[in-house]
């Protein structure tokens, strides 16, 4: 049996550097996910939050941080009661450099057999991580509306 | 054991006209494509052809489902490698507009348990439809280093 785990490839016109900056800076990061800022001090141990219009809607720790080439935390969703009492997963960016692009591979694991998060990270990633790509490529980010991924109980906030 | 099946959601600042058009033409194909061509008439059960710059054959199949701009479906046989005794597999692309961009949901499936040729589409889907995007949104494309030495083809669909 597969374990329960999303992965997604995509190829950015971009450096290692700026795509990391851009993983790690909340200012960036409210324009491609959702107006969601990304706040931590990325040192390992320290701890992870990602805050969306104020709402705190998922925490972590800091597990791994090798800039620009690989960032990892875990993640737990904390929006709903039911959610943060599911055991954190993780999430890994991997970074590569291939000539005038980056090849970026996310891995998001550890989810707990039946986990109810991940339909909706794996519904929700494709939408961010597409948007980061147009972001850093043409400088536009998309304004993807959060109802259209159809995501149980994601409307944004 | 479950099958083989290779999904992959892009999100596309474009038109499902524009997409659609991408998916079907042979010079836009090779702009993005790395210099592969597809060709058909596109009738439900004409030839299709994926023509492979680096390799002595095409990928063959039939048109299975063509319904611009939203549904399009084509039997895939690749001849190289060992592949032909394989049995073929299918593509399916489905289009929906959605505010400024289109979300492209590519499901390859149809593939037998060890499968070389799911081994392959898994590499190549990812940097052909980031590249697909990169076209259609910045007018770029992107060129995969490792296509400038023979040996090398993880990134060939």
């Amino acid at each position: 049996m597969r374990k329960p785990e999303f992965v997604y490839v995509t190829y950015i016109e971009t450096t290692p550097e700026k795509l990391w900056e851009a993983l790690t800076s909340s200012e960036f990061s409210r324009r491609y996910w959702f107006n969601t800022d990304v706040k931590s001090d990325w040192k390992v141990g320290s701890p992870f939050a990602l805050v969306m219009n104020g709402t705190t809607t998922d925490v972590g720790e800091i597990l791994e941080a090798d800039p620009p080439r690989r960032l990892s935390y875990t993640f737990q969703q904390v929006l709903s009661e039911a959610a943060s009492k599911e055991r954190p997963s993780k999430v890994v960016f991997n970074l590569e450099r291939h000539g005038k692009f980056v090849k970026l591979t996310l891995t998001h694991e550890g989810f707990a057999e039946g986990s109810k998060h991940l339909d909706g990270i794996s519904k929700g990633w494709p939408a961010i991580l597409s948007s980061l790509k147009s972001m850093l490529e043409s400088g536009t980010a998309l304004a993807i509306p959060p109802s259209a991924l159809g995501i149980e109980g994601f409307d944004g906030l | 054991m479950s099958k083989p099946e290779f999904v992959y959601v892009i999100y596309i600042a474009s038109t499902p006209e524009k997409v659609f058009a991408a998916l079907t033409d042979a010079k836009m194909s090779e702009q993005y494509w790395a210099g592969n061509r597809v060709v058909s008439d596109w009738k439900i059960g004409a030839a299709f052809a994926l023509k492979l710059k680096r390799e002595e054959t095409d990928v063959t199949g039939k048109v299975l489902e063509y319904d611009p701009p939203r549904r399009l479906a084509y039997s895939f046989h690749p001849q190289h490698d060992g592949m032909d005794a394989e049995p073929p597999s299918r593509v399916t692309f489905e289009l929906e507009q959605q505010k400024d961009q289109v979300r492209l949901t590519i499901v390859h499936d149809g593939f037998e348990p060890g499968s070389k040729a799911f081994e392959s589409i898994s590499r190549g889907w990812p940097f052909v439809l980031s590249s697909l995007k990169s076209y259609l949104e910045a007018g770029r494309v992107l060129h995969a280093p490792w296509y400038d030495t023979e040996s090398a083809r993880q990134g060939a669909a």
